[in-house]
């Protein structure tokens, strides 16, 4: 049950924010030139690389198994309630769909504003823009595996899911040199968020001395009950926002 | 500046309300576990759960009572 939830997490949250760094990525490539796209993406990486081997072993040799199991629910508990309050909000139509595609296409519009570098010369610009897109989309993935990654048996479909929810989006850049228009990326993010909330609850309870009745099943009906309070929320912001229309017009 | 502020932002998420909520979630959390006997270590995985609960909902209410407002100065009109 921990394996496939942690594996399907994994892979979903880091393939929605690596479907956003191609999409700056690719923008950066078509406007400008790939060559220096790739440049600055390979400098973030280089980054986050670095990043994970520092992060990694410090929170898993470093901290007493109790503690950092709070902290590590507590990051997890940061990102999944703030990904499910914005997924609620979009479903709720309080807030604009997420789309990787139109984020491409405003990449576009933007970088097409700013002038050329001279023939011959580095183009600093477009490697600073594509450096700073993957490095801050980065940063939350690096996070969030290795937080899933952390837990006793959590490595092995932590770096799973990622590795495949990566090797899928470069696979999407190579063969469409664009982001998918049509992927329902606000339903996954919403379900990333259910995911993340129930483990950051699961493992912060568990380092403070809980005993999670049920074991591992306890991840369904945490889980189930974050999926109706999502939905009751986003019934009554709906049901509000259309009675604010209404006697607006 | 402005990288600092999007990490903020990655890192913390949007709004201020909800990582207070969980900080305070975990803390009476952490609070009611020293005090507690037995009945928490069945019974506090749904104690935490609640909190999660409002700390998420009190981070959307902020959404509500814009609404109600906007309601109330639309009826004004």
């Amino acid at each position: 049950m921990a394996f496939v939830l942690t594996l399907i997490g994994a892979a979903l949250a880091v393939g929605l924010e690596m479907l956003e760094a191609l999409a700056i990525v690719l923008a950066v490539g078509l406007e400008r030139r790939f060559r220096d796209s790739l440049l600055g993406t390979a400098g973030a990486a280089a980054a986050l690389a670095a990043l994970a081997v520092v992060l990694g072993p410090v929170l898993l040799s470093r901290v007493p198994l109790e503690p950092l199991r709070v902290v590590i629910g507590a990051f997890l508990l940061l990102f999944g309630l703030e990904w499910l309050r914005k997924g609620v909000l979009r479903l709720a139509g309080r807030r604009s769909r997420s789309d990787s595609f139109k984020e491409f296409v405003e990449e576009r519009e933007a970088l097409h504003e700013l002038p050329p570098p001279p023939p011959g010369e580095a183009d600093w610009a477009a490697r600073a823009i594509a450096f700073k897109g993957v490095l801050l989309e980065g940063v939350e993935v690096i996070l969030i595996v290795t937080a899933l990654g952390a837990r006793p048996g959590g490595l092995a479909p932590a770096l799973i899911g990622g590795v495949v929810a990566i090797a899928a989006v470069i696979g999407i850049g190579l063969v469409a040199h664009r982001p998918l228009s049509r992927l329902p990326e606000t339903h996954l993010k919403y379900t990333v968020g259910v995911v993340l909330s129930t483990f950051g609850v699961f493992f912060a309870a568990e380092g403070l001395g809980v005993e999670w009745p049920g074991s591992d099943a306890a991840l369904l009906y945490i889980a189930l009950a974050f999926v109706l309070l999502s939905q009751l929320q986003i019934a009554v912001i709906s049901q509000r926002g259309r009675t604010a229309e209404a006697v607006a017009s | 500046m402005k990288t600092l502020r999007q990490l903020r932002k990655l890192v913390l998420g949007e709004t201020w309300s909800l990582p207070l909520g969980i900080g305070i979630a975990l803390g009476i959390a952490a609070l009611i576990h020293e005090v507690a006997g037995e009945w928490w270590e069945q019974a506090g995985g749904f104690i935490l759960l609640g909190l999660a609960a409002l700390a998420l909902s009190i981070s959307l209410g902020g959404v509500l009572i814009a609404h109600a407002s906007q309601g109330r100065s639309a009826r004004r009109r």
